[in-house]
């Protein structure tokens, strides 16, 4: 807290230039501002290497590095009501701890396969109902962000702002693929 | 000094003040300006400029922080008009948030407002759908309310007049219930609505879906282009305001067409507190204006004052507006001011799931949101165990589905190539609700607003009549949905409260008594002939149809009348 009071007056001192070296960031904290949730540094890479191992980086971007881990959060804590960020929050924990237990390391240490082996049990149900709450919340939010991302708005799945048209019957072989949905 | 003064009252002089800015004022303050008189609009919210205030409309959906969300610190901070559908991240600097204007709900209700320059006029969901004689006689038929003292034929070229200005898109459907109107092009329903229409036609005859006619540009005329509208590019995504001016908007059309006339004076944060009644004149004379920021006190003056203010809160400027002659609100020697106020019934909704028509999908959006069944209840005589009907949407989308089921490389390719899912269709109802006595608007006796105006009491509630129709809206449709062979069929009873159907109606009701009516059939008040209210408070029964077109029709007429009362010096 000490700390956090010593940044904050430093940033004032410094007339308020928010360039934060990511050395002075709290090594226990995450990069993203919360107000309700507590995510620790190692809880967000746990969610980064969670998220690009749902959508992982292939011949186009994947979801770490979209920054979909930092957008499932913000979500989570500023979008959810209360009880599902409880469950996001104590799942979170439990998820973390089943890693340990089954792999010996945290998820962001694990080994690609590694964490695949572990996703691919929680994915198909395999785990403790609360491990199953998180998860389901961080899918959620990632497939969420990454369809609504700019990449696949603007490139993957062309989203029209302006379609100008309205086809009432439009025949279905013909159809090509938008997020217009 | 004494000349200053005069000066000061000579500025704030007007031939005409219309309160409210929204789609019965914007009408307003087009025929007056358009007739040549210095025009006054009052409007308590801020300025929304056509194209410049938008500030979301370009927006992709990734630039909205909460991908369109709210917050849960809006929603707990909300909760009323969290309920609105149309308040989201993209459009909620158009909605009043609850603490901004306090009322008292002495039952539930959801008062949704938009108080700024075009109030929900950059907001509504722009069906426009005329009333029939079926509607106008229905209280003298089923006695309840007061006989409207105005028939179709009354109002048929009004409808036409402000449908040609507006422009509004449909088809002439030849129906007696829901009259043709000046159209463009309607927009087309699509393979299962047509089906369902067919269907529906075959298997009940009196029963039709029709596109629902809407007032959006279509295919633009020239009255339309000359207000620098042009056409809708169906990107439905009103809420926001339309670069295109591409639906019907104060803001995109009668009020620049007001304001080019040069007779226009628009006034933004200004807070009518009361219409001012002149007890030796016998006459209203102008109104009185608390500045929403500044909070000070101005008085305007015109001969004709309009009051467009939404139709609660024209009850509530009416009910403030105390003199000696008055001392229960302008024009009430009845008591029945604020009294018989009604809404739309739209807690029922019916899904279903279709699986034909694999072949044909849609594309593009369409602006009319698909069809519209218009009432076929109680018609043309009484029919069922409850009083009038409903008429309802319906539509079917269908949309590409990703399989979510996976993750990781094959999660990923789902995701970026979707497939066609099934045929959904859905349902809404649109009820008429019976306006009573015990449904009624008053003042708080002790408590006020940041502007020192009474708090408006609400207590309005449904009734015996409305779960009647419930159930028989959702029997009815129900069956027509299994004849139709529409399968997996859902029935909701969203029990909401009165109010977020946002057609809230009533309390200075047209009538041709003054002993049990407010307004005359011009919309004059009957006690107080130069103040005429033409927004949702002057409705005698609500019927089914979404009011605004009515409400522009009315207000067009009625501006028509004034002039000419007053040409003939009788106001």
């Amino acid at each position: 807290m000490k700390r956090r009071a010593a940044v904050k007056g430093l940033l004032i001192f410094t007339g308020g230039l928010v360039l934060l070296p990511s050395c002075m960031l709290e090594r226990d904290k995450a990069s993203v501002q919360l107000k309700h949730l507590e995510v620790s540094g190692d809880d967000e890479k746990m969610l980064a290497e969670l998220v690009e191992t749902l959508i992982p980086t292939t011949d186009t971007a994947g979801a770490k590095t979209l920054g979909l881990h930092k957008f499932t959060l913000k979500m989570v804590d500023e979008v959810y009501g209360e009880e599902d960020q409880r469950a996001f929050q104590d799942g979170m924990a439990a998820f973390q701890k089943q890693t340990k237990k089954q792999t010996g390391s945290t998820f962001a240490e694990c080994t690609p396969p590694q964490r695949q082996e572990v996703v691919a049990a929680v994915n198909a149900g395999n785990a403790a109902p609360e491990v199953l709450a998180f998860y389901k919340i961080v899918k959620d939010q990632t497939i969420l962000g990454y369809l609504n991302s700019e990449l696949v708005m603007t490139k993957l799945r062309k989203y029209e702002l302006v379609p100008s048209r309205y086809l009432a019957y439009y025949p279905v072989k013909a159809a090509k693929v938008t997020s217009n949905g | 000094m004494a000349n200053l003064n005069v000066d000061s009252v000579k500025q704030r002089t007007f031939d005409a003040i219309v309160v409210g800015s929204g789609i019965s004022g914007g009408w307003a303050a087009k025929e007056f300006t358009e007739k040549g008189l210095k025009t006054l609009v009052l409007e308590r919210g801020r300025d929304v400029k056509h194209l410049k205030d938008y500030p979301t409309t370009n927006l992709m959906p990734y630039e909205f922080e909460h991908r369109g969300e709210l917050t849960r610190e809006i929603k707990e901070k909300n909760p009323v008009v969290s309920r609105c559908y149309a308040f989201r991240e993209d459009a909620m600097h158009f909605f009043v948030k609850d603490e901004e204007q306090p009322y008292v709900q002495e039952k539930p209700f959801d008062w949704i407002r938009g108080q700024q320059v075009g109030g929900k006029s950059l907001l509504w969901a722009r069906q426009t759908q005329r009333w029939s004689d079926l509607d106008f006689e229905g209280p003298a038929r089923d006695g309840f309310a007061v006989d409207w003292p105005i028939r179709y034929k009354d109002l048929a070229p009004w409808y036409s007049y402000v449908e040609k200005f507006a422009g509004i898109s449909g088809n002439a459907d030849g129906l007696e219930e829901l009259p043709d109107g000046d159209f463009l092009p309607a927009f087309p329903l699509n393979s299962v609505e047509d089906y369902f229409k067919k269907q529906l036609k075959t298997q009940y005859g009196n029963r039709h879906v029709i596109s629902a006619r809407c007032a959006h540009l279509s295919k633009p005329n020239q009255i339309h282009l000359d207000q620098g509208r042009a056409q809708c590019q169906n990107r439905v995504l009103c809420q926001r305001g339309c670069p295109f001016g591409g639906y019907f908007s104060s803001n995109a059309s009668t009020l620049p067409w007001a304001e080019r006339t040069g007779n226009l004076t628009l006034q933004p944060h200004a807070v009518v507190q009361e219409v001012i009644y002149d007890e030796k004149a016998a006459r209203a004379t102008g109104v009185r204006v608390i500045h929403a920021q500044t909070k000070d006190v101005t008085e305007y003056y015109a001969p004709v004052i309009f009051v467009n203010a939404s139709a609660f809160s024209t009850n509530q400027i009416l009910l403030n507006s105390t003199s000696h002659r008055f001392p229960n609100g302008l024009g009430n020697d009845n008591g029945l001011l604020g009294k018989y106020v009604a809404f739309h019934n739209y807690r029922a909704r019916i899904s279903a799931e279709y699986e034909g028509f694999q072949e044909y999908a849609t594309d593009g959006r369409n602006p009319a949101g698909g069809g519209y069944i218009p009432r076929f209840r109680n018609l043309h005589q009484q029919e069922t165990d409850f009083l009038r009907g409903y008429a309802a949407g319906f539509r079917a989308d269908r949309s590409k589905v990703e399989d979510k089921s996976g993750f990781g490389a094959e999660l990923k390719k789902q995701l970026l190539n979707p497939t066609w899912g099934t045929w959904k269709v859905g349902s809404h109802m649109m009820g008429e609700t019976i306006p009573k006595e015990e449904s009624r608007l008053s003042l708080s006796k002790n408590q006020k607003d940041a502007w020192g105006i009474p708090l408006l009491n609400i207590s309005l509630d449904y009734d015996a009549n409305d779960d009647k129709m419930v159930a028989d809206y959702h029997a009815q449709l129900e069956e027509m949905f299994t004849k139709a062979g529409f399968t997996n069929i859902q029935k909701t009873d969203s029990k909401q409260a009165p109010g977020l159907d946002i057609h809230e109606m009533g309390g200075v009701r047209m009538g041709h008594d003054p002993k049990t009516s407010l307004l005359n059939k011009y919309n004059q008040l009957h006690a107080c002939p130069n103040v005429y209210v033409t927004d949702g408070a002057c409705m005698t029964s609500t019927s089914t149809q979404n009011p605004s077109l009515t409400y522009m029709a009315l207000t067009a007429r009625a501006v028509d009348h004034a002039v000419r009362e007053r040409k003939k010096q009788n106001i």
